[in-house]
């Protein structure tokens, strides 16, 4: 369905993670800019985990291969303080997070948490692109209240639009409607999608919510509970 | 990786600024809770250093606390003068002729006439001698009278008087006279006797004429001397360099030492009382910094997830401490200085004028200030540490 030219944004292969006893394995992924995926799995099965580590804060057990825009992941975690730093600053340029809840700080205005980071990266905000981004997200009248004054699904929406806002090649949303009713949360899902292509941006998509993801026509990786001792396995899903 | 060297250190601060003032309610209670502590310090170092300043200039400011008194008469040659105005501690040193024969009867034009006023050498420098006269030699039959003197006799400066010794040779009373002119006046509070200040020559004259040399001696020997030491602090070393030559001297040490003694132990009062402020200003401080970041630690990982590095955030608790010290200080330095002003207007009377009770040195403002800056990155050291450790995963979980 996209040009196989596109930019490879990340790339897997025989990913391991683990946290504490919990154990999950990825046989392989690959993800373009502009792809969307969606990641799903029954509760525990361990999406989070994965989320952390595409998400660069949680260490791979073992990986064959696991590249962010071309950059080894892997080496990076192994690279003491100077890999810390790098990993930092790859997930500052790189990726944009939109979390279950909150992901604004209290103390700066919208627009100023839409601006962090651009601001972070020592770039100026690209005026059209925060006017398309504030626009599609009908943020308009709110640039300049605290996020405190602002409803839920109004915070979801600034959310998204600070993670959209640098337009990094991998954008991470972890359960991004879950605290919205069900015709708000469809409308944000639809502006996600829609801006993560305009953004140019790779988006991978975390929902226990199977319904609405089938719904999006977009590829799925489901994670499927093994018998007893063996790691979550997260494979293709054959789309609906 | 970013724009300005490593990333995201200036955002860090802006954003701990931003911070700081958004929680303005906890951080106008840490900036109270400072100046809470440094506004008594404050007058009290004022205090001790305005009172101590004053005693030190009054102590200064009259000479005789530098005079060492010489008592008796001894018998005392050119060469002991001459290595004792070689001392540096010396600052001033006029010999004394025996002091029987050092009295002078004086005349007023108006008739006026007192009979034996003490004769006392001067010589340019005296510190007993007026500002504007001090440097100047006395003129040729020009003296200084003592407050007392010049009152009895009805002169001013600027008057002229008759002076006169007598000595009896052969049961016979022979007089002689010599015109005088009164050259200033020396204050009450510096001299309060009657007295003639005169040239040590007048006296040496008036001394030989009265035992009957007509011609002075080529070795002279004077009884006694009048010493102011240079300084305060040379007034003791200087006056025991001379009981080690055999002098019994008076000073006014004690009062010199008791100042001394007032300055040492209230700095050390004041050093304890310091030292627990210092030591409470970091603890509290340093605690109020930690729960701060045990209050913000999802706000705190968001920022690490988001690319922050984790030195660059430990600078939010760091810029957040000395924000607390810079309000800190500005609070109390508001509450000081009317304090002290109210200090000084309402003690006002027991000071001269340039006198202080409650005074900051501006150094030592400065190094308070300093201090205080200090101590507030000191104290941000452990939520620092604890910043710089937060787990950017922290953010994605729910708390």
């Amino acid at each position: 369905m996209e040009p196989a030219d596109r930019t490879i944004v990340l790339e897997l292969r025989d990913l391991h993670g683990q946290r504490g006893d919990f154990r999950l394995t990825v046989p392989g992924l690959r993800l373009r800019a502009g792809q969307a995926l969606a990641v799903t799995g029954p509760s525990g099965c361990g999406k989070s985990t994965l989320l952390d580590l595409l998400g660069l804060v949680l260490r791979p057990a073992a990986a064959g291969a696991f590249r962010v825009m071309g950059q080894d992941v892997s080496a990076l975690w192994a690279g003491g303080a100077g890999g810390q730093s790098a990993l930092a600053g790859l997930r500052a340029g790189a990726v944009g997070y939109i979390l279950q809840t909150g992901g604004l700080l209290p103390y700066l205005s919208v627009a100023e948490n839409i601006g962090l980071s651009p601001r972070l990266l020592g770039q100026t905000m690209d005026r059209g692109w925060f006017d398309h981004l504030v626009t599609q997200l009908g943020l308009q009248d709110h640039l300049k209240k605290a996020p405190r004054l602002l409803s839920i699904g109004q915070r979801q929406r600034v959310a998204m639009a600070r993670a959209l806002a640098h337009r990094p090649p991998l954008v991470l949303a972890d359960e991004p409607t879950a605290a919205l009713d069900p015709a708000t949360a469809d409308r944000a899902l639809a502006l996600l999608l829609g801006l993560s292509v305009d953004s140019g941006s790779a988006l991978v998509l975390v929902s226990h919510d199977q319904g609405r993801i089938a719904g999006l026509g977009i590829p799925v990786l489901s994670g499927v509970i093994g018998t007893a001792g063996e790691p979550v396995r997260f494979g293709p899903e054959a789309q609906a | 990786m970013t724009a300005g060297g490593r990333p995201g250190f200036l955002q860090a601060v802006r954003l701990a600024g931003r911070d700081f003032r958004h929680d303005w309610k906890v951080s106008l209670c840490l900036c109270v809770a400072l100046a809470a502590v440094m506004t008594p310090l404050m007058v009290l170092f004022g205090l001790k250093s305005g009172i101590v300043t004053t005693l030190q200039t009054r102590l200064l400011s009259d000479p005789r606390n530098r005079e060492v008194v010489v008592v008796g008469s001894y018998s005392l040659d050119a060469a002991w003068f001459a290595a004792l105005t070689a001392d540096p501690r010396t600052g001033f040193a006029v010999p004394r002729t025996r002091s029987l024969a050092a009295t002078l009867d004086v005349r007023a034009p108006s008739g006026k006439a007192e009979p034996g006023l003490e004769l006392v050498p001067t010589a340019p420098g005296d510190p007993l001698v007026p500002e504007g006269l001090r440097r100047q030699p006395l003129a040729e039959g020009a003296v200084y009278l003592s407050q007392s003197a010049a009152t009895t006799l009805g002169v001013v400066a600027g008057d002229s008087v008759v002076g006169q010794i007598s000595r009896t040779v052969s049961n016979r009373t022979e007089v002689r006279r010599w015109p005088l002119t009164v050259a200033g006046i020396v204050p009450d509070s510096l001299f309060s006797r009657p007295a003639v200040f005169a040239p040590l020559a007048f006296l040496v004259a008036a001394e030989d004429w009265r035992d009957g040399r007509d011609a002075p001696s080529a070795n002279r020997l004077f009884a006694s001397l009048r010493l102011f030491a240079a300084d305060l602090d040379a007034v003791a070393p200087l006056a025991e360099t001379l009981r080690q030559k055999g002098l019994e001297v008076r000073t006014r040490a004690a009062e010199i030492e008791s100042v001394q003694l007032l300055d040492r132990s209230l700095t050390r009062v004041l050093s304890l009382l310091l030292g627990l402020a210092v030591l409470g200003f970091l603890l509290s401080l340093g605690a109020s910094l930690w729960a701060a970041v045990e209050r913000k630690r999802r706000d705190l990982a968001l920022l690490r997830l988001l690319g922050f590095d984790g030195l660059a955030l430990a600078l939010v608790p760091v810029t957040q401490g000395v924000l607390v010290a810079v309000g800190g200080v500005v609070l109390s330095s508001l509450l000081y200085w009317p304090s002290a002003a109210f200090f000084n207007a309402t003690l006002a009377g027991t000071l001269a004028r340039e006198e202080f009770v409650c005074r900051l040195d501006p150094l030592h403002y400065g190094l308070g200030v300093l201090l205080t800056l200090l101590l507030a990155v000191l104290a941000a050291a452990g939520a620092a540490r604890k910043v710089a450790r937060i787990d950017p995963a922290e953010s994605l979980r729910e708390i």
